[in-house]
């Protein structure tokens, strides 16, 4: 995560109701789906804070949820009201980078 | 005398000679020059800058006159300084609509003198022309009341508070949420509340600085403040001590980590002048904040010396800028604020506006 600290969003944008497009300073571009996000909120309501263990499970997302409104929290990450209710999660910039599930991204993380 | 007759685009051309040293472009596609008149000969024009505390501002206005001096057909130059601090992009919370900058004041510890920094470099700006509040966000030991002494009261009307005023500039604490001397005892989600009041809930009305002096560490309010509202940047408040140093690190870490540019570290109790000998006891240490600031790449903003006149002056309610502003201490912190005033206008200049674009599918 930290190699993505200092890339910042130079253009956010909500497609639709369910697809959250983001193009980085460093010229990459990712798009990320509405459930793909749920499913990795780091809320303390979704992520135990000591253990790190997941409370939510993946099956528990429905596909389709959508984004009901995203604003921006300070000037360091995003911040979701999704259709099925949960609103607590943060998710920084860097955070965001390092989710992209671009084929590129994808294959470098795993 | 019938010589060529100089011309707007000459002049203009001229002026493009004079490079802003922090902006580093010249004031002509910086938009500064306004108001540009050809009479007789006679040239006048105004440098518009990025704040009334500018560090360079009797060089820049030398160099722009001699630039233009130099030109055939021109008999005279009259230069006239003026400052329009600039919005920092994304401060559009409607209550803070008038606050064009929000810089915070952090430090590691506790004592390193972080709220008398803040006051004097508030103070500083005001006596440079800058309108300025100061918000004490310091919910555990709001000290920036006395340190501003006495003037007008803080209070509240049809459900708004107005901040209250001393010596030009306006402020309110958190302190004011607390009863006389009942210690304050509050949750986390009460520090949140009360700091958003301060916030959005105060007639700060129009500013060009509003500081943002927050209690030591990291912790609670510095994340409300960096999640409710685009912070211009921050200033660190340091000893020169190591351990000082080491937690200013973790502070510094954390605005990192929130996006929050860092304006530069102020060496606070530098040395100790001796009142009597003149001697020069380094009783800190000396110079920990500048290598630090080098290591990391941060602008390093000055020292201010152990003084106790600035102790004396800030019991007394007037900030020792204002109460004898050609002492060392006050220099140093005015040299400061323009450093810092200068590093604002820079963010302000390289800052891209983010805001989220809804596309309809």
């Amino acid at each position: 995560m930290s190699a993505h600290a200092s890339v910042r969003p130079t253009a956010i944008k909500k497609i639709g109701a369910s697809e959250i497009h983001i193009l980085w300073s460093d010229g990459h571009a990712s798009t990320y789906r509405a459930s793909y996000l749920r499913r990795h909120c780091r809320c303390a309501l979704c992520v135990e804070e000591l253990t790190g263990r997941p409370l939510l499970a993946p099956e528990m997302i429905p596909d389709d949820l959508t984004i009901v409104s995203v604003e921006l929290v300070g000037q360091y990450a995003l911040h979701f009201q999704w259709s099925d209710g949960h609103s607590t999660g943060i998710y920084p910039f860097a955070e965001l980078r390092a989710l992209c599930p671009c084929p590129h991204c994808a294959s470098a993380s795993s | 005398m019938f010589g060529k007759k100089v011309s707007e685009s000459d002049v203009l051309r001229a002026l493009r000679q004079v490079v802003d040293p922090d902006l580093h472009r010249d004031i002509v596609s910086l938009g500064f020059i306004k108001n540009l008149k050809i009479e007789d000969s006679v040239v006048s024009f105004d440098i518009n800058l990025t704040t009334p505390a500018c560090p360079v501002k009797e060089r820049m206005r030398e160099e722009a006159r001699r630039a233009v001096a130099q030109l055939e057909g021109v008999r005279e130059v009259r230069v006239n300084m003026t400052a329009e601090v600039r919005p920092h992009l994304g401060l559009d919370r409607s209550a803070l609509a008038g606050v064009r900058n929000l810089v915070a004041v952090g430090s590691g510890k506790g004592g390193v003198g972080k709220s008398t920094v803040a006051v004097n470099l508030a103070a500083a700006w005001r006596a440079s022309g800058a309108r300025v509040g100061l918000l004490d966000a310091d919910i555990y030991g709001p000290a920036v009341p006395i340190m501003l002494g006495h003037g007008q009261q803080a209070e509240v009307r049809d459900n708004r508070i107005l901040p209250a005023e001393h010596h030009g500039l306006r402020f309110i604490s958190m302190g004011l949420f607390v009863p006389g001397d009942k210690p304050l005892i509050w949750r986390g989600p009460m520090a949140h509340k009360a700091l958003q009041q301060c916030l959005f809930d105060v007639e700060w009305g129009e500013l060009d600085y509003l500081l943002v002096d927050l209690p030591p560490g990291t912790g609670d309010v510095h994340l409300t403040l960096a999640q409710s509202v685009p912070v211009t940047g921050a200033v660190i408040v340091s000893t020169p001590q190591d351990v000082g140093l080491v937690i200013s690190m973790k502070t510094l870490r954390m605005f990192q980590q929130t996006n929050i540019p860092i304006l530069g570290i102020v060496e606070n109790m530098s040395y100790y002048v001796c009142s009597h000998c003149g001697a020069r006891e380094e009783i800190f240490g000396h110079g920990g904040a500048r290598r630090a600031s080098e290591e990391l790449g941060v602008p390093f903003l000055g020292e201010i010396p152990i003084d106790v006149r600035i102790r004396q002056q800030a019991d007394t309610g007037t900030p020792i800028v204002l109460a004898d502003p050609e002492s060392p201490a006050a220099q140093a912190y005015r040299a400061i604020a323009e450093r810092l005033a200068a590093q604002i206008s820079i963010v302000n200049y390289q800052m891209t506006p983010l805001r989220i674009e809804e596309v309809s599918t």
